[in-house]
C-alpha cells in the first residue's frame, strides 16, 4: 500500500505522515487505475490439423480496448501480451508459418495499427541448486544442471480449460528423463484470466484487475538431486534497449493478504504505455498455502542474455520476429534451513502478469473501520463527558451563588 | 524464572521450524503458562500463609519452575509438542506463585524501611533476567546447532535444558533464602512472613465501578504489551528487515527501559499524585507506539522505546490505585482478583493473536492491539469522569493527599 499520488514509488521513499494516516482514516485511497473495470473474457484454444493443442488466447474486450494474451508452450512456455486500442482488434495465426523453423510473421494482430503495446515472457529453465554447500558457494548454493523447459513434453490444454473459472493449466515433464527424476512428477503453469478486479482466496492473494493475468507455477512429486535441493525458474523478456531495468521492490506496512510479507515486486515491461509483471517473494511447499509453509523467494537483477543462450520460443518469435536481445532474471525459493520443497515435494509460486499501472493495494475497508472506531470512541466519550462536567460544574456554581 | 518466561519468545523461528507449529500453536505455550495462575493468584498467597509457610512455599513453588522447563525442554528433545505444553502449564504453577513468594519475603525483611524501592529493584531484576533471555537464546542455540551439527528438535531441548540451568539456580538461592531467614527468626526471634493477603470471593460483589475500570484497563493494557513482545522478533525480521540479533535487541528494549525507569517513574507518581492523569499518558503513549508499528515503516526503536517509557510508567500508576479504592482487608482480593483476570485475558489474547498472525498478518493483529489500547484508554477516561463526577479521590496531587489524611486524623 502505498498512499502517495504516484503508485510505482517504493515505501522508503514515501513513508505517510501522521495527517495523510488522518487523511486515509476518512477516505479510502482511490486507485490510481486507468484500465476498463470490466472486461468480456473469452479463452479459447486454437486449432490446427496435426498440431499439439498447446495454445492459448485470452481476448479480453472492454468498452474501445482489446487484450490478447497468448500462452503458448511450443517450445519452452511463453506468452505473448498485446494491448490494442479498439474493441475489434483480433488474433490472426498462420499456422504453416508458426510451426516452420522460421515462424516469424506467424502471429499477428490486425488491425496492426490499433497495437498500442506488446511484450513477451518466456520461462527458460528450471534451476535446481544444492541448499546444503552453503558454505562452500554463495547462497542458494551448487546449481545442478538445470532442466530446460524447451525439452518439457506438454500435455494437451483442451482437458484442462475451464471457461467458468477462466483458467487452463500447462502441464510438463522432461521429454528425455533418464533419472525418472519426474516418474511422478510434473511442472504445472495454470493461467488465470479475470473479468474484473478482485482477489483470489488462495495466497498470496495479488490484486487483479480486469487488465490482468495470473500465473500459477507448480511443481509437485519430482525427486529432487539433492537431500535439500532449492528449485528456481528462469524468466527472459525482451530486451528493449541497452539495458535491462530493474526489478523495483516496493515495501509496504500492509500484510494483510499475505501475512508477513511486507513486501511487493514488480518489473515494467517497456515504457508508457507498459505492461508489468508483479509477484509477492513468497512461494508456498505445501498445497495448504498458509504462514507455516512459506518461502521466501529471491529474484536476481535483470541481466542482458543474446538469443543463441536461450531456447527460442516460436510465438514470441512469431509475433516479434527475430530477436536478438533479452533481459533474464531468475527466482529461487526457499532457503536451506526451514520449509523447503523436501517437506511435500511441493512448489508453488504465483505472478501477475497485465497491461497498464499496476494494481495499487490499499488499506482494507474493515482494518479503516475498525481504526476509525478504535480513536474515534474515546475521543467522543472525552468530548462528551468533559461537556456534560462543564455544564454540571457551571449548574452547581450558580446554584451555590444562589445559596 | 523470569529469565525462561519469555525463553519462547527468544526462539520463536526455531521453536516454530522445528517443531513444524503454527504461531497459533506456538502462541499456546503462553497461553498454558497462564491458564493455571488465573487460579493460582487467588490460592498462591493462602497456600503460602497457611500451608507450606512461607520457606517450603519458595521451594516448593522453584521445584515446579524447574520441573516445568525440564519438561518443557524434554517436549523439544522428544519432539512432542504437547510435552512442551505440559512443560509450560508445570511452570506456570510455580511462576507467579513464587513471584508472591518474592514479594512476602520482601515485605517480611522490608516492612517500614525502603519497601518500595526493594519492589521497584525486583522488578527491575525480573526484566534484566527477560533481557539477557531475550538476548543469549538465540546465540546459545545456534552455538549448540553449531556443535551438535543440525539443526533440529535436538537442538532446541537441548538450549531449553541448558537455559533451566538458571532455575536450578533459582532453587539453590530458595533453600539459601529459606535457611538465612530461619536464622533470622532464630537470631532476631521475628515472625515468619505473611502475605497478609485473606481472599474472600465474595468481596468481588462489593467491587465498585471505578475497580471494574481498573481492572479493564489492566487486561486490556497488558494484552498488548505481553503478546506482543512473545511475536515481536518475527516481526521486526519481516517488516523492517532486522537481523535476528537486532530483532531480539529491539524486542527486549521494553524491558531494559522498565528496568531503570520503574523505580524512577515510581518516584514521580509518589511525588506528584494524579494517577489517572499518569495512566492515560502512558496509554495515550502506546496508542501512538503501536500507531507508529502499525502504519508507519519507521525505525522500531522509535516505537518501541516509547512502550518501554510507556509500560514503566503504567505499572506505577495503575496498581496503587486499587489501594485508595478499596478498604485494607479487601486489598489482597482485589489484587489477587487483578493478577487473575490479567492472566485470563493474557490466555485468550495470546490465542487470538496468534490465529489473528496467522490468518490476516501482523497489520491487522496490530490494528487488533491498537483495539485494545483504546479500550483501556476509553476505560482511563471514563475511570476520570465517573472519578471526577463523583468526587473520588483518585486523581489527587500529593498534597491534596496529605491534606486529607491530616483531616482525617484530627
Amino acid at each position: 500500500m502505498c498512499s502517495c499520488g504516484e503508485p510505482r514509488r517504493g515505501w522508503r521513499r514515501c513513508t505517510p505522515s501522521p495527517m495523510l494516516l488522518l487523511s486515509l482514516l476518512l477516505s479510502t485511497a482511490p486507485f490510481g487505475f486507468l484500465g476498463e473495470e470490466t472486461r468480456q473474457v473469452s479463452l479459447e484454444v486454437p486449432g490446427w490439423p496435426d498440431s499439439p493443442q498447446n495454445l492459448l488466447h485470452i481476448q479480453a474486450v472492454g468498452t474501445n480496448s482489446t487484450l490478447h494474451y497468448v500462452w503458448s508452450t511450443l517450445g519452452p512456455p511463453a506468452v505473448v501480451l498485446v494491448a490494442t486500442n479498439t474493441s475489434h482488434s483480433v488474433l490472426h495465426i498462420n499456422w504453416t508459418r508458426l510451426l516452420s523453423p522460421e515462424p516469424e510473421g506467424g502471429l499477428t494482430v490486425l488491425p496492426m495499427e490499433s497495437v498500442q503495446f506488446s511484450s513477451a515472457l518466456i520461462f527458460t529453465r528450471l534451476l535446481e541448486f544444492d541448499g546444503v554447500s552453503e558454505a562452500t558457494a554463495k547462497p542458494p548454493g551448487k546449481p545442478y544442471p538445470s532442466y530446460s523447459l524447451a525439452e518439457f513434453s506438454w500435455n494437451n490444454i483442451t482437458n484442462s480449460l475451464h471457461p467458468d473459472t477462466l483458467s487452463a493449466t500447462f502441464q510438463g515433464h522432461p521429454k528425455d528423463d533418464p533419472t525418472g527424476a519426474f516418474a511422478n512428477g510434473s511442472l504445472a503453469f495454470r493461467v488465470q484470466a479475470f473479468a474484473r478486479s478482485g482477489r483470489p482466496a488462495r495466497p498470496p492473494r495479488l490484486l487483479h484487475t480486469a487488465d490482468t493475468c495470473q500465473l500459477e507455477v507448480t511443481l509437485v512429486g519430482a525427486s529432487p538431486r539433492g537431500n535439500r535441493s532449492l528449485f528456481g525458474i528462469e524468466v527472459a523478456t525482451l530486451g528493449r534497449g541497452p539495458d535491462c531495468g530493474r526489478i523495483q521492490e516496493q515495501h509496504s506496512i500492509d500484510d494483510e493478504y499475505a501475512p508477513a510479507v511486507f513486501q511487493l515486486d514488480q518489473l515494467l515491461l517497456g515504457s508508457v504505455p507498459s505492461g508489468f509483471v508483479q509477484w509477492r517473494p513468497v512461494a508456498f511447499s505445501q498445497e495448504q498455502a498458509g504462514r507455516a509453509s512459506a518461502l521466501s523467494c529471491q529474484a536476481s537483477p535483470l541481466h542482458p542474455t543474446l538469443a543463441h543462450s536461450l531456447p527460442q520460443s516460436p510465438v514470441v518469435q512469431a509475433f516479434f520476429g527475430l530477436q536478438q536481445n533479452y533481459c533474464t532474471f531468475s527466482l529461487t525459493f526457499g532457503a536451506s534451513t526451514g520449509p523447503g520443497y523436501w517437506d511435500q515435494r511441493y512448489l508453488s509460486w504465483s505472478m501477475l502478469l497485465g497491461v497498464g499501472p499496476p494494481p495499487v493495494d490499499a488499506l482494507s475497508p474493515l482494518i479503516l473501520g475498525i481504526m476509525a472506531v478504535a480513536l474515534g470512541t474515546p475521543g467522543l466519550v472525552l468530548l462528551g463527558g468533559g461537556l456534560v462536567l462543564l455544564l454540571r460544574r457551571k449548574h452547581s456554581s450558580e446554584y451555590q451563588s444562589i445559596n | 524464572s523470569y529469565f525462561c518466561y519469555d525463553n519462547p519468545a527468544a526462539l520463536q523461528s526455531q521453536v516454530q521450524r522445528d517443531m513444524k507449529v503454527n504461531t497459533t500453536k506456538f502462541m499456546l505455550l503462553y497461553a498454558w503458562y497462564s491458564w493455571p495462575n488465573v487460579v493460582l493468584c487467588f490460592l498462591g498467597g493462602f497456600l503460602i500463609d497457611r500451608v507450606f509457610g512461607i520457606r517450603w512455599g519458595a521451594i516448593i513453588f522453584t521445584c515446579f519452575v524447574c520441573v516445568g522447563q525440564v519438561i518443557f525442554a524434554l517436549g523439544g528433545i522428544f519432539n512432542a509438542f504437547w510435552l512442551m505444553e505440559l512443560g509450560r502449564f508445570v511452570f506456570g504453577i510455580g511462576g507467579e506463585s513464587l513471584a508472591v513468594a518474592q514479594n512476602t519475603y520482601a515485605v517480611s525483611w522490608f516492612k517500614g524501611k525502603e519497601l518500595n524501592l526493594v519492589f521497584g529493584l525486583q522488578l527491575s531484576m525480573a526484566r534484566i533476567g527477560s533481557t539477557v533471555n531475550m538476548n543469549l537464546m538465540g546465540w546459545l542455540y545456534s552455538k549448540i546447532e553449531a556443535s551438535l551439527g543440525s539443526a533440529g528438535p535436538t537442538t532446541l531441548g537441548v538450549t531449553l535444558l541448558l537455559g533451566g540451568m538458571t532455575c536450578i539456580l533459582s532453587l539453590c538461592c530458595a533453600f539459601a533464602l529459606a535457611y538465612l531467614d530461619q536464622r533470622a527468626e532464630r537470631i532476631l526471634h521475628k515472625d515468619q512472613g505473611k502475605t497478609g493477603e485473606v481472599i474472600k470471593l465474595t468481596d468481588i460483589k462489593d467491587f465498585s465501578l471505578p475497580l471494574w475500570l481498573i481492572f479493564i484497563i489492566c487486561v486490556c493494557y497488558y494484552v498488548v504489551v505481553f503478546p506482543f513482545i512473545g511475536l515481536g522478533k518475527v516481526f521486526f525480521i519481516e517488516k523492517f528487515g532486522f537481523s535476528s540479533q537486532t530483532a531480539s535487541a529491539v524486542n527486549s528494549v521494553v524491558y531494559v527501559i522498565s528496568a531503570p525507569m520503574s523505580p524512577l517513574f515510581g518516584l514521580l507518581v509518589d511525588k506528584t499524585g494524579k494517577n489517572i492523569i499518569w495512566v492515560l499518558c502512558a496509554v495515550t503513549t502506546t496508542l501512538v507506539s503501536h500507531m507508529m508499528l502499525a502504519f508507519t515503516a519507521w525505525n522500531p526503536w522509535i516505537a518501541m522505546c516509547l512502550l518501554g517509557l510507556a509500560y514503566s510508567l503504567l505499572a506505577c500508576a495503575l496498581w496503587p490505585m486499587v489501594a485508595f479504592l478499596v478498604p485494607e482487608h479487601q486489598l489482597g482480593t482485589a489484587y489477587g482478583f487483578m493478577q487473575s483476570i490479567q492472566n485470563l485475558g493474557l490466555a485468550i489474547i495470546s490465542i487470538i493473536a496468534g490465529m489473528i498472525l496467522d490468518t490476516r498478518g501482523y497489520l491487522f493483529l496490530e490494528v487488533f492491539f491498537i483495539g485494545c489500547v483504546s479500550l483501556a484508554l476509553l476505560s482511563v477516561v471514563l475511570l476520570y469522569l465517573v472519578n471526577h463526577a463523583r468526587g473520588g479521590n483518585l486523581n489527587y496531587s500529593t498534597r491534596q493527599r496529605e491534606e486529607m489524611k491530616l483531616s482525617h486524623t484530627e
